[in-house]
């Protein structure tokens, strides 16, 4: 493991990955602060200039964006009340109370200093867990692989929400679906092309990803444009912050929550589907019940604790769900799916075999996450009150040019210009998906994994001379299987069980 | 029936699977494929039974029945914008990267609101021309600038 930190080491600490490190926090944070502009388009954004880049740093510079995008959010969401992405709205809860109450800039300081410990902490863990999961998983097969590729898929629709995990299933499919689009990989054969050459190579990731994420949260912002009131609001916000100093009653109080958090973090990160918006929900009720209940009042209101509970959780859950991508190449988040996606088009596997024949890219993502937290810590932090000036950008310009970077970036990769009008064709469907509510994030999943899972199971049927016993008779693969359907039934089973115990009380109470 | 966004949503993914279940049985093995247990086709018709049974499942049990609402939106502004993208896709390359990339920004801007015309040049035209410099020799990714007519040869 020492020598695998040294070549991480090695690998980050060169001048040039490190400017890549420090201009991905950078530009993380400026795209992650956009309102509706999460970790997914800051990546899927910069997944142009990676691919000009030598693997290890177009790697590095997709986790500093990670970073610094889940940052940003956490800007947006104390200084204006608009989470970026999910995973910072439960940062809002304390953080924009305390903005409101003038603490803007302790706030900043609070969630910046958390997201680092967390951040830290789950990057030490990933240290010590990717390796030994990786070496665990060398004895994986094909069947163990697809089975955990279901795992994946379902597990992401399961932890969906309430009522919304059958849609989060369907558009899982239809993410399958298109993966299935262009040349047959064995058998040579066209599939879906509707006669056009352009689609024999398939559909592009970078493609897809930016028409559904950038292009249509830019196109959805263009639908609903922001009243006067919220535009004062930002242009306010980013201009007083006040001061950024916590004291060292805080920094006490803050210490415990911090270390919790980036256990719970981490370990929810770790699991396929969970991430970072369950983790910090999580984290934020677990030490809301732990406050007590003098303080626990206090969440809600502007409470340091309810503040940094989050925001570890969500940058420790960042970081954990690099585990299954690095060491099974199974991506447990839509930004770990679009990250394997840029990995593969590298030509680099992720797997059980990345860090062997890999080590610089294995480690040097590990290491450049502690180097990116330091970044995030003593470059972004002093720099926020002139980033956040970026609210203050009309959006007039602001989403024209978002549009334009997101066609233009896929246009650099291929320079075809009928990938510009697919994407205008799939930003369409997906701002009436969007607007109907159908998540866009298990239909990339889908779309990643698609690929693989069938490459997979074709494997496995050719090892087993063309026979699905494996499913049944191989241990790992059924277990890991069971698991799948577990994560199926259980949430439909909770669900069921909740409205039986509302009939009971309703009956109880009509008849007494 | 009660078209909620749930419903509505189920209906054109149904649509979505079906015509990809009949575009499947496009699909042309070679005779010796079609016993086989595992085929280019195995893939796509699971998936579309997969598919239309979950579109019939959200039609049939909707997760929330809110009903569409499409007053108080920018359709149209929509509607332009998504023009727009498609007419830069088809002028990039005969009109060259300078002048439809700062038309596309000029009209984009315009679009939202921006009503100086001196002030949509000097936002779009310089940041087009910036970015251009930054592809080509920062990059290396070469785009034609100029438009087809003023290119040499």
């Amino acid at each position: 493991m020492i020598e695998g930190i040294m070549i991480g080491l090695s690998t980050a600490l060169t001048p040039t990955n490190l400017a890549f490190v420090m201009l991905g926090c950078l530009a993380g944070t400026f795209i992650g602060m956009l309102p509706g502009l999460g970790p997914m388009s800051a990546i899927a954004l910069m997944i142009p200039i990676a691919a000009s880049l030598d693997p290890a740093a177009g790697i590095i510079l997709m986790a500093a964006v990670y970073y610094g995008a889940i940052f940003g959010g956490s800007t947006s969401s104390i200084l204006i009340n608009a989470p970026g992405v999910a995973s910072t709205v439960a940062t809002s809860f304390d953080g924009y109370p305390m903005a409101k109450k003038g603490m803007a800039g302790k706030a900043l300081a609070v969630a910046a200093y958390s997201s680092f410990s967390g951040g830290v902490i789950a990057a030490l863990f990933l240290l010590v867990a990717a390796p030994f999961l990786a070496s665990v998983s060398l004895s994986f097969h094909s069947t163990d692989y697809f089975a955990l590729m279901v795992l994946g898929l379902v597990a992401v629709a399961a932890f969906a929400g309430k009522g919304d995990m059958i849609k989060a299933l369907l558009m899982t499919v239809v993410g399958l679906m298109l993966s299935t689009v262009g040349t047959d990989q064995t058998q040579g054969v066209p599939r879906f092309t509707l006669g056009l050459i352009d689609l024999v190579d398939g559909i592009s990731f970078l493609l897809l990803v930016m028409a559904t994420f950038a292009l249509s949260e830019a196109l959805l912002a263009i639908l609903k444009p922001k009243g006067d009131a919220d535009r004062l609001k930002e242009k306010e916000a980013s201009q007083n912050l006040g001061s950024m100093a916590v004291s060292r009653s805080e920094v006490k109080e803050m210490a415990p929550v911090v270390g919790r958090s980036s256990i719970l973090g981490f370990l929810v990160g770790v699991l396929p589907g969970a991430g970072a918006t369950i983790a910090s929900f999580l984290a934020y009720g677990t030490e809301q019940r732990l406050a007590g209940p003098e303080r626990g009042k206090q969440f809600g209101k502007g409470s340091v604790r309810g503040l940094a509970a989050p925001e570890t959780a969500n940058n420790a859950a960042a970081t954990g769900s690099f585990v299954p991508l690095l060491t099974l190449g199974i991506p447990g988040s839509g930004t770990t799916a679009i990250m394997l996606g840029a990995l593969i088009g590298y030509g680099i596997q992720p797997g059980p075999r990345l860090y062997i024949d890999q080590p610089a890219v294995f480690w040097s993502v590990i290491v450049s996450m502690w180097i990116g937290n330091i970044v995030l810590l003593i470059l972004n932090l002093p720099l926020i009150p002139y980033i956040a000036r970026v609210l203050a950008v009309p959006s007039r310009f602001l989403l024209p040019l978002i549009l334009f970077f997101s066609l233009i970036g896929v246009y650099f990769v291929s320079f075809n210009t009928f990938d510009i009008q697919l994407m205008v064709i799939f930003a369409v469907a997906a701002v009436v998906l969007r607007f109907l509510d159908f998540p866009m994030a298990p239909m990339i999943l889908g779309f990643i994994l698609g690929g693989m899972m069938e490459e997979n199971l074709r494997r496995a049927l050719l090892i087993n001379n063309d026979s699905w016993s494996f499913l049944w008779e191989r241990p790992l693969t059924l277990s890991i299987l069971l698991i799948a359907a577990a994560c199926l039934v259980a949430p439909m089973l909770t669900s069921y069980l909740r409205r039986l115990k509302r009939q009971v009380y309703d009956k109880a109470g009509e008849g007494g | 029936m009660l078209l909620s966004k749930d419903r509505i949503g189920g209906l054109l993914l149904l649509a979505f699977c079906i015509a990809y279940g009949l575009l499947s049985q496009e699909i042309r093995l070679l005779p010796f494929q079609a016993n086989a247990a595992f085929h280019a086709r195995t893939m796509p018709e699971v998936l579309t039974v997969l598919g239309i049974g979950l579109s019939l499942a959200t039609i049939i049990f909707p997760g929330s029945r809110e009903k569409p609402s499409l007053a108080g939106y920018s359709w149209v502004t929509c509607g332009v914008f998504l023009g727009l993208m498609s007419l830069y896709g088809f002028t990039i390359r005969p009109l060259g990267f300078l002048l439809s990339t700062s038309l596309f920004l000029m009209i984009g801007f315009a679009l939202l609101g921006e009503r100086k015309p001196l002030t949509l040049v000097l936002v779009a035209v310089p940041l087009v021309v910036v970015f251009w410099v930054l592809m080509t020799q920062g990059l290396d990714v070469f785009i034609e600038p100029l438009p087809a007519f003023l290119r040499a040869g």
